[in-house]
C-alpha cells in the first residue's frame, strides 16, 4: 500500500510538472473505528475509510489549494484536481510575502508509531474492553457511556521541487468511559490513550472509576461557597489548559496578530512558575509525533518554557514567511507537548486523597467547555466536570457540585503552582472533526495551584 | 447508482435488518476564502463524494461509509456487521417513529449559484470588503467567505427516495485593535439573512460598507473605553449575542438525544428531564421559542431531514412553558417509552448528518425566539433604569448540563435612567439558565428580529459540524451579573 501511495504521488508530481504547475501534494488516509456507548448500550458502531488529497498550487506569491475525497486508484480525478488548483492560483491575489515551497532533500518515512495490532482491533475486542472496565460498576441507576475510537492514519507528501517524499503512519486509540447516575445526574470519567495495543489497560480505568463511584454513590454532595481554593488539577484539566496556551501563548503568528498574553519582550524572562517546564518533544512516541514537519525540517525537542523562563515562540513556515521569523519546525498537524513533572509522590487520586494536607483542596479532573475571555490577558473560563472532589483538611472527602473558574493562564501556571506529580500521564487530546489526526500531551498526573477563585458554584448537578 | 443502492438495501433487509438507509452524496463542494490584513491566507476549494449506510439490526445501529464505491456490497456488509456487534449490548432496542414513504426533492432557494461565480469575482468582492476595514485604529482585519453546496440522495428500506441540493453562503468581517494597555479588542459582523434566498445574490456590498464603517467606529470606541463594571443589572442582548445565548441554552438544551443521555461522555446532557415537558417554566411569559425549519433563507431549513422526515415548524417553549424538543425518529420513541406516555407525537424532522461519512443525530434547525410587544430597541432602552446593551459573540462557555453560562461580548453600552451613557470594554455576563430566562422582562418587536446563522455548530462523536440559524429579537433580562 505504501508503495502504491508514493507511486501515485510521483505520478501526480509528473503530471503537474508536465502541465507547468508548481504544486505540493498532501495525501491523507484514515481507517477509523468508533464504538460509542450510551445508557449502557452500544449506541453507535461505525467505521470510515477515507482518502483525501490536498493539492496546493503556487505561482510566485500566489497560492491556492484544492482538496478532494477520492480513491487511490482514481488518478484521473486527482489529476483533474491539479488542473483545478492550477486554474485557481491564476486568480489568487499575491501575498505580501514570498511563500516557501518545501524542498525535501531526502525521502523520509516514519512508521515507528504504527502498531498493526492496535489499528486492526476488532469489534469484539473493543466490546470486551468496555465490558471489563464496567463489570460490577453498572447498575440500573448507574449507566455506562463512552467511546472507543481507534484506527490508522497515513500522511504522505511530495511536491514539484524534488522527487523525494515524506510518509508518516500511526495507529491510535482514544478511550473515554463515563459512569453516570440516571436520576441524580452525577457523572465520573476515566480515559486512556494508546499508541500500541499493549498500552490498553482496562483495569486501570476500572480502578479509577470504582474509586470515584464509591464517593459519588455514598457521599452527600454540596454546593461550594464562592471564594479562593487550593486546586489540584488532574491530567485532563492540565492538558486542556495547556491546549489553550498553545493558541494564545507561544504561537508566534498569533502573537504578532495580538492574540497572545506573551510578547517578544517575554523571551528569556521569568514568566511562569519555576516549576513549569514545557517542551515540544517529538521523541515521545505516545504523542503520535512528527519527527519531520511538513516542510521537511527535522524536529527535535523544542523548549518553550524552562523552569518558568519563556524560551521562545513556535513558528510555522507560513507565519515565519509573513513576519520575517525563522521557522521552528512547527508546520505540523499537531505538536508533542510535554510538561515536566515535579517532586510530589502522589500520582493517582487515591494517593492524593491520602496525602496529608494543611488546608482544604479542591480536586478538578476535567474542565468543560473552556473558552478564551481575553487572549491578551490569558484569561480563560470553564467549568469543573467528571468527578471533582473537595478534600477536607481533616481528611474527609466531600463531593462538590460543579464550579466555574475564570482565570488567567499566567496565574494557573505562575507562582501559585504549589507542586507537581513526579509521574506523568498521557492525555489523548484528539477530536474527530475532519480528517483523523491523533494527538496527545504528556503532563504531570496532578498539579496543585493555590489561591484560585471560583466565580460560580452550581446548586445541583 | 440508485438502483444499486436499492438492491443492497433490499439484500440487507433479507438478511435480517429491520431498517436500512443510504445517503449518497454525488457531490459536496466547498470554497473557503480568507483575507487577513489583505493577505489571501486561504483560497481553497474541496469536493467530496461517497456513501454512508445505516443499518438497524435487532435494535442496534451499525454504520459504515466510504468514498471508494468500487465495492458497495462490502460497504453494506460492514454496516450490517457493525450492527450485529452492537446488538450484543442493547438496553432499549431502537425503534423508529412512523413516517410516510416520501419521494421528493428539495432545493434551497438561490438565484445565483455561488459555484457558478468566477473565483476572480469572489476575490474582488472580498478585497472590496477588506478595503472598507482598512481604517485608522484597525490593527487586524479579517474578511472571509465560505460557500457550500451539497447534493444528497436519501433512500431507505421504507420506500423513501429524496434528493436534496443545498447551497449556502457565509460571509463575515472582523476588525481588531489594541487599547492603551496593549489589550486586543475585536468587533465583527456577519450579515443577518434578508430576502427569501441564500445564494450569491445575498451578498450586498452596501450592507458590508455600512457595517464595516460601524464596526470600525465601535471598535475604536471600545479601545478608548473603561472596563465594564462588575455588578448586577439588566442586560439588553442584541441579536448578535442573543442568537448564541439561544443556541447554547435553548437549542442544545432541548436536543432529545442529549436529554436521553446519548452525549454524557462528551458534551454532556441538559438539565431538562422528560418530566419537564409541559411542566417546566423555562422562562417568563414573554419567552416563546420554536424550531422552525421552514424559513426559506436560513441554513436550518433543508426540506427533509436525514431520516426522510419533512421539515417542520414546532413550538419549543410556549409563553415560558417547555412544550417541545429537537427530535428524530429514534429518540421520540425511546422518550415516550421511558416516560410511559406520549410526549412527542412523531419526529420533528431534525435528524441530520454533516456528511456522507457521519451518522445523523439530532441537530438544531432554526431555533428562533418570537418577536414580542415591547417595541423597538429604543423603546426598551428608554424603559430600562439601569442596564447594559451587549453585542458580539466574543466568547462563550456553558456548564455541562447547559445549566449555567458565561459569555463575553465585543462591546457594551451602559444604560442609566433610560439613556445610553457610555461604551465599556471587556463586557461579560453570566447566569443560570432557568432563572435567567425567567428574568426575561422585555422582547423587542419585529423591527428588532434578525435571522443569524451558525455555520459551524459542533456536536457528536464522531464529531460533526452543522449549519443552522436563529431568528432573534432584542431581549432584556433583569438582575444579571456582569463584568466577571
Amino acid at each position: 500500500m505504501k508503495d502504491q501511495i508514493l507511486q501515485t504521488l510521483r505520478d501526480l508530481r509528473a503530471y503537474a510538472l508536465k502541465k507547468g504547475v508548481e504544486a505540493a501534494f498532501l495525501y491523507h488516509e484514515e481507517d477509523s473505528y468508533l464504538m460509542r456507548f450510551a445508557n449502557s448500550a452500544i449506541s453507535l458502531n461505525t467505521n470510515e475509510h477515507l482518502i483525501r488529497l490536498e493539492i496546493t498550487a503556487y505561482k510566485d506569491r500566489q497560492r491556492a489549494s484544492y482538496g478532494l475525497i477520492t480513491a487511490l486508484d482514481n488518478l484521473d480525478e486527482m489529476r483533474h484536481g491539479v488542473d483545478i488548483a492550477a486554474e485557481m492560483v491564476q486568480h489568487a491575489q499575491p501575498l505580501s510575502y514570498q511563500p516557501t515551497i518545501p524542498v525535501y532533500t531526502e525521502s523520509f518515512s516514519d512508521e515507528s508509531a504504527y502498531d498493526p495490532a492496535l489499528a486492526t482491533l476488532s469489534n469484539e475486542e473493543r466490546l470486551a474492553f468496555f465490558n471489563r472496565v464496567a463489570a460490577g460498576l453498572e447498575t440500573d441507576a448507574i449507566q455506562l457511556s463512552g467511546i472507543f475510537s481507534c484506527g490508522a492514519n497515513i500522511l504522505a507528501q511530495i511536491n514539484t521541487r524534488s522527487e523525494h517524499t515524506q510518509y508518516f503512519k500511526t495507529s491510535d486509540a482514544q478511550i473515554t468511559i463515563v459512569l453516570s447516575h440516571t436520576a441524580l445526574k452525577w457523572e465520573v470519567l476515566a480515559e486512556q490513550s494508546a499508541q500500541q495495543k499493549s498500552d490498553l489497560d482496562p483495569d486501570v480505568l476500572r480502578r479509577d472509576l470504582a474509586f470515584l463511584v464509591e464517593h459519588y454513590q455514598h457521599d452527600t454532595p454540596q454546593q461550594l461557597p464562592l471564594g479562593t481554593y487550593d486546586i489540584v488539577f488532574g491530567p485532563s484539566a492540565i492538558a486542556d489548559l495547556l491546549n489553550f496556551m498553545g493558541y494564545i501563548g507561544y504561537n508566534g503568528g498569533l502573537m504578532k496578530r495580538g492574540y497572545s498574553f506573551l510578547n517578544e519582550e517575554h523571551v528569556g524572562q521569568h514568566v511562569m512558575s519555576p516549576k513549569f517546564t514545557l517542551t515540544d518533544d517529538p521523541t515521545r512516541i505516545e504523542t503520535f509525533p512528527f519527527r519531520r514537519d511538513m516542510m521537511g525540517m527535522p524536529r527535535h525537542p523544542f523548549p518553550i518554557f524552562a523552569d518558568g523562563v519563556f524560551k521562545g515562540f513556535v513558528w510555522s513556515q507560513d507565519e515565519a514567511d509573513e513576519f520575517g521569523a525563522q521557522p521552528t519546525g512547527h508546520t505540523v498537524p499537531h505538536t508533542s507537548v510535554v510538561m515536566q513533572g515535579g517532586d510530589a509522590a502522589a500520582s493517582t487520586l487515591e494517593e492524593l486523597v491520602t496525602m496529608p494536607r494543611e488546608d482544604d483542596v479542591l480536586y478538578i479532573p476535567h474542565l468543560h467547555y473552556m473558552n478564551i475571555v481575553n487572549p491578551s490577558k490569558g484569561l480563560i473560563t470553564g467549568s469543573s466536570r467528571f468527578g471533582a472532589l473537595l478534600l477536607k483538611k481533616d481528611g474527609s472527602v466531600v463531593v462538590p457540585y460543579n464550579v466555574r473558574l475564570t482565570q488567567s493562564l499566567l496565574d494557573v501556571f505562575g507562582d501559585k503552582v504549589a507542586w507537581l506529580s513526579q509521574t506523568q500521564a498521557v492525555v489523548n487530546t484528539s477530536s474527530s472533526y475532519g480528517a483523523r489526526n491523533p494527538r496527545a500531551m504528556i503532563v504531570p498526573a496532578l498539579m496543585q495551584v493555590n489561591g484560585l477563585e471560583i466565580s460560580h458554584s452550581n446548586p445541583s448537578y | 447508482m440508485r438502483k444499486q443502492l436499492q438492491e443492497h438495501i433490499a439484500r440487507l433487509q433479507a438478511a435480517g435488518a429491520l431498517y436500512v438507509d443510504a445517503r449518497w452524496y454525488p457531490v459536496e463542494e466547498s470554497n473557503d476564502l480568507l483575507l487577513w490584513n489583505g493577505n489571501l491566507k486561504d483560497a481553497s476549494a474541496s469536493r467530496e463524494s461517497g456513501v454512508g449506510v445505516r443499518v438497524l439490526y435487532k435494535g442496534a445501529w451499525g454504520f459504515s461509509a466510504a468514498s471508494d464505491l468500487s465495492n458497495l456490497g462490502a460497504l453494506f456488509d460492514k454496516a450490517l456487521d457493525n450492527a450485529r456487534v452492537a446488538a450484543e449490548r442493547v438496553t432499549f432496542p431502537v425503534r423508529l417513529a412512523e413516517k410516510d414513504a416520501i419521494q421528493a426533492a428539495f432545493k434551497s432557494p438561490n438565484q445565483i449559484d455561488p459555484f457558478a461565480v468566477p473565483l476572480a469575482d469572489k476575490l474582488a468582492f472580498l478585497q472590496a470588503m477588506d478595503q472598507k476595514l482598512n481604517q485608522p485604529g484597525v490593527f487586524q482585519r479579517i474578511c472571509s467567505m465560505t460557500f457550500m453546496r451539497k447534493q444528497i440522495v436519501f433512500l431507505d428500506s421504507e420506500g423513501s427516495e429524496i434528493e436534496k441540493t443545498i447551497v449556502e453562503v457565509f460571509p463575515a468581517i472582523q476588525v481588531s485593535g489594541l487599547d492603551a494597555q496593549g489589550v486586543m479588542h475585536s468587533r465583527s459582523f456577519s450579515p443577518p439573512r434578508m430576502g427569501d434566498t441564500r445564494g450569491w445574490e445575498t451578498l450586498d456590498m452596501d450592507v458590508f460598507s455600512a457595517n464595516a464603517e460601524r464596526i470600525v467606529r465601535e471598535m475604536n470606541e471600545v479601545l478608548a473605553a473603561d472596563d465594564c463594571p462588575k455588578d448586577t443589572r439588566s442586560v439588553i442582548l442584541l441579536p448578535g449575542i442573543m442568537f448564541l445565548q439561544t443556541h447554547e441554552t435553548i437549542g442544545h438544551a432541548l436536543e432529545l438525544d442529549r436529554i436521553l443521555g446519548y452525549e454524557l461522555a462528551f458534551a454532556g446532557g441538559p438539565f431538562v428531564r422528560l418530566s419537564d415537558f409541559g411542566t417546566l417554566r423555562y422562562g417568563s411569559e414573554k419567552l416563546t421559542a420554536r424550531a422552525d425549519a421552514t424559513i426559506p433563507n436560513s441554513p436550518g431549513s433543508f426540506g427533509y431531514d436525514d431520516d426522510g422526515v419533512p421539515a417542520q415548524n414546532n413550538l419549543l417553549i410556549d409563553k415560558g412553558l417547555l412544550v417541545g424538543a429537537i427530535t428524530g425518529r429514534q429518540m421520540v420513541e425511546e422518550a415516550n417509552a421511558q416516560a410511559n406516555k406520549i410526549i412527542f407525537d412523531g419526529s420533528s424532522g431534525a435528524n441530520r448528518a454533516t456528511s456522507f461519512y457521519r451518522v445523523p443525530i439530532e441537530r438544531m434547525t432554526n431555533i428562533n425566539i418570537d418577536p414580542g410587544d415591547d417595541g423597538t430597541l429604543d423603546d426598551i432602552v428608554s424603559n430600562t433604569e439601569r442596564g447594559i446593551i451587549l453585542d458580539g459573540d466574543k466568547s462563550w462557555s456553558i456548564g455541562s448540563n447547559r445549566e449555567q453560562f458565561h459569555f463575553a461580548t465585543d462591546i457594551g453600552w451602559l444604560v442609566e435612567d433610560g439613556q445610553v451613557t457610555r461604551v465599556v470594554k471587556n463586557s461579560t455576563y453570566q447566569g443560570e439558565t432557568v432563572p435567567f430566562y425567567n428574568s426575561l422582562s422585555a422582547v423587542g418587536d419585529a423591527s428588532t428580529w434578525e435571522v443569524h446563522y451558525t455555520p459551524n455548530c459542533g456536536k457528536g462523536q464522531p464529531n460533526q459540524i452543522m449549519q443552522l440559524g436563529h431568528g432573534i429579537p432584542v431581549c432584556r433580562f433583569d438582575n444579571v451579573r456582569i463584568g466577571e
